[in-house]
C-alpha cells in the first residue's frame, strides 16, 4: 500500500469512529505548527527577560527564534505564497493577530537590535526609529505570548483545549522558555556566573506555576469535562501520546532541570549544565504542547441528543 | 432569507445516494466527504437497533469556523450559506478546528481514485479543486443560483431531505421542524445550525 492509501484507509477509519482524534494539527506538516508555535513563545519570553536582565545574546536568540518561528509556520501553510492574507482578520481571529504580533516582533526587534551589531546602520541606538522598534517589539511580545492559548481555546472542535486555563499556561510557557533561554544564551553572554541568582528560582517558580495550571486543566477535563475531553486525557496520560508526555515532559522536562535547579542551589553550577537546563526545560516544554496538540479528539457527532424516539 | 435543510431519520434508509451525489455533482476527490453518513448501534443482542445520521456543513447561523479564518475565505453569504474562496485560504486549518461538526476537509494534494491515475470524469472534475486549501458543503450554490435544489436533496430516494427558507414561518421546512420537534446537532455550542433533523 502507499503512504496516500494507508493515509486515506486511516482517514476513513477516522471518520466511522465516534471519538475522532484530530490529525490536521501535529501530525506530518502539522509538525510545523508546533513547531512555530513552540519556538515563538520562547522568542516572547527570552525577549522580556533579556530586556529585564539586560542579556544581549538572549535579545538576538529571540530575535533569531521569532524568525524561525515565522518560517515554521510558513513551512506548516498550504499555501505560504498568501501568507500576507493572515493579516485581513484581525477583528475575530486569533491567527491573525498573532500574524500582527509576530511581524511587529520582527520588524521592531530589528529596528531595535541593527544599530547595535550592524555597523553602519544609517540610524543609531538612541533614535527615535531605535525607540519606535523597541515599542513594537514589545506589543508584538505580548501579542507573541498570550495569542497561541487563545488558539487553541476557540478550537470549538476539541473541546480538551476549550479550557480558559489554555491561554495563561501558553503565557507560563513563554517565561519559562524566556528563563531557558537565557540559562543558554549564558554561554555567549560572559556564563552562568554574570547570570543573576534569582533566575534559577524564577524558573522554579514559573515551573510550579505551569504544573499548577496544567493540573487545574486535567482536573476540569475529568470533573465537567465532555466525552471527549476525558478521552484526550486519556490519550495523554494513559494512550496513544503517553510516551510523550512522560519521556518527554516529565523525565527531560521536569526532573532532569529540576535535579540541575537543586545542584544549583545547593552549590555552584557550570555554565554547561545552565545550558543542559535549559535545553531541557525547552524540550519539555515542546513535548507539553505536542502531546496536549496530539491529543486533541473531536466533539463527536453523535450525541445523546440525536436519533430519539418519540 | 435563510436556507435551511431538514432531514427525516425516520425516512432515511441509509442508502448513501446523498453522498455519492455529493460526490458526483461535486467531484470532491479521495478522502473528501462533503455530505456522509455515521451508522451507530445501539442496545444488546437480542434488541439491537442500528441507527443512522447523515451529516453535512451546517451552515451555522453563528459560524465558529468563519469567526477565527485569518484571511476572510471562509464567509457566509447573505442567504445563509457558508462556503469558502478557495483563492483566499492559506490552509492554516483553524476552520476544521473550528468546526464542531468536522465536516471541513483539507485537500492535500491530487488524488486519484484508480491507481492508474486520473480517470477522464476526475480530469474534468475533481482537478478543477485546489489544492492545499480547505473544502466544503456550500448547499450546491451553484445548483440553487439555477433554480435547483442541492444534489444530496433532488437524488434522496426515500425523499427524506427537505430544503427551503428557515426564516419563512410557512416554508416546508419551518413546518416540519414546528410541527415534528426538529432538533440541530449540538445546539448547547450557540452555533445555530441551518440543518435540522427530525426524530426517527
Amino acid at each position: 500500500m502507499t503512504h496516500a492509501s494507508v493515509k486515506y484507509e486511516r482517514m476513513l477509519s477516522d471518520l466511522r469512529m465516534d471519538l475522532r482524534p484530530q490529525r490536521e494539527w501535529g501530525e506530518g506538516r502539522g509538525l510545523f505548527l508546533v513547531i512555530g508555535h513552540f519556538v515563538v513563545g520562547i522568542a516572547a519570553g527570552a525577549w522580556l527577560f533579556a530586556l529585564i536582565f539586560d542579556r544581549p545574546a538572549a535579545l538576538v536568540a529571540a530575535f533569531a527564534l521569532a524568525a524561525l518561528g515565522g518560517l515554521a509556520h510558513l513551512g506548516f501553510l498550504g499555501k505560504p505564497d498568501r501568507f500576507w492574507r493572515m493579516s485581513m482578520r484581525a477583528r475575530t481571529s486569533w491567527i491573525s493577530r498573532g500574524f500582527i504580533g509576530l511581524s511587529l516582533f520582527l520588524a521592531g526587534a530589528a529596528l531595535y537590535l541593527a544599530p547595535q551589531y550592524l555597523p553602519g546602520t544609517p540610524w543609531g541606538s538612541e533614535s527615535l526609529l531605535a525607540d519606535a522598534g523597541y515599542a513594537m517589539a514589545l506589543v508584538g511580545m505580548v501579542v507573541l505570548m498570550g495569542y497561541m492559548g487563545f488558539v487553541y481555546t476557540s478550537a470549538k472542535a476539541i473541546p480538551f483545549w476549550n479550557s480558559p486555563l489554555h491561554p495563561a499556561l501558553y503565557v507560563a510557557y513563554a517565561l519559562r522558555g524566556g528563563v531557558a533561554a537565557l540559562f543558554v544564551t549564558a554561554l555567549a553572554d560572559g556564563g552562568a556566573g554574570e547570570l543573576p541568582a534569582v533566575l534559577l528560582p524564577l524558573w522554579g517558580g514559573i515551573t510550579v506555576l505551569v504544573a499548577l495550571f496544567f493540573m487545574l486543566e486535567i482536573h476540569g477535563a475529568l470533573t465537567s469535562g465532555n466525552e471527549a475531553a476525558r478521552r484526550s486525557v486519556h490519550d495523554l496520560l494513559a494512550g496513544r501520546v503517553a510516551v510523550y508526555f512522560y519521556g518527554g515532559t516529565l523525565v527531560l522536562g521536569l526532573f532532569v532541570p529540576a535535579y540541575l535547579m537543586y545542584t544549583g542551589l545547593t552549590g555552584p553550577l557550570s555554565a554547561g549544565a545552565m545550558a543542559l537546563l535549559g535545553v531541557s526545560s525547552a524540550i519539555g516544554d515542546f513535548f507539553m504542547k505536542y502531546a496536549t496538540i496530539r491529543a486533541g479528539v473531536r466533539l463527536p457527532v453523535w450525541t445523546h441528543l440525536t436519533p430519539q424516539r418519540r | 432569507m435563510r436556507w435551511g435543510m431538514v432531514i427525516d431519520l425516520k425516512r432515511c434508509i441509509a442508502c448513501y445516494g446523498c453522498q455519492l451525489s455529493c460526490k458526483a455533482e461535486n467531484g470532491t476527490p479521495p478522502g473528501v466527504f462533503f455530505a456522509r453518513l455515521l451508522k451507530h448501534e445501539e442496545g444488546q443482542f437480542p434488541t439491537v437497533r442500528q441507527l443512522f445520521l447523515p451529516v453535512l456543513c451546517n451552515h451555522c447561523e453563528e459560524p465558529p469556523c468563519v469567526e477565527v479564518c485569518p484571511t476572510g475565505a471562509s464567509f457566509k453569504t447573505e442567504d445563509g450559506i457558508v462556503d469558502i474562496d478557495p483563492d483566499m485560504c492559506v490552509g492554516c486549518r483553524s476552520c476544521m478546528m473550528a468546526c464542531p461538526y468536522g465536516n471541513r476537509y483539507f485537500n492535500d494534494k491530487p488524488q486519484h481514485y484508480f491507481p492508474d491515475g486520473p480517470t477522464p470524469y476526475e480530469e474534468r472534475r475533481t482537478a478543477r479543486h485546489q489544492t492545499d486549501v480547505v473544502m466544503k458543503c456550500n448547499f450546491c450554490r451553484d445548483r440553487l443560483a439555477v433554480g435547483k435544489e442541492p444534489a444530496c436533496v433532488a437524488n434522496c430516494p426515500a425523499v427524506a431531505r427537505y430544503f427551503g427558507d428557515l426564516d419563512d414561518p410557512n416554508s416546508e421546512v419551518s413546518r416540519l421542524i414546528k410541527d415534528r420537534g426538529g432538533f440541530p446537532l449540538h445546539p448547547e455550542l450557540g452555533t445555530k445550525p441551518s440543518v435540522y433533523y427530525l426524530p426517527a
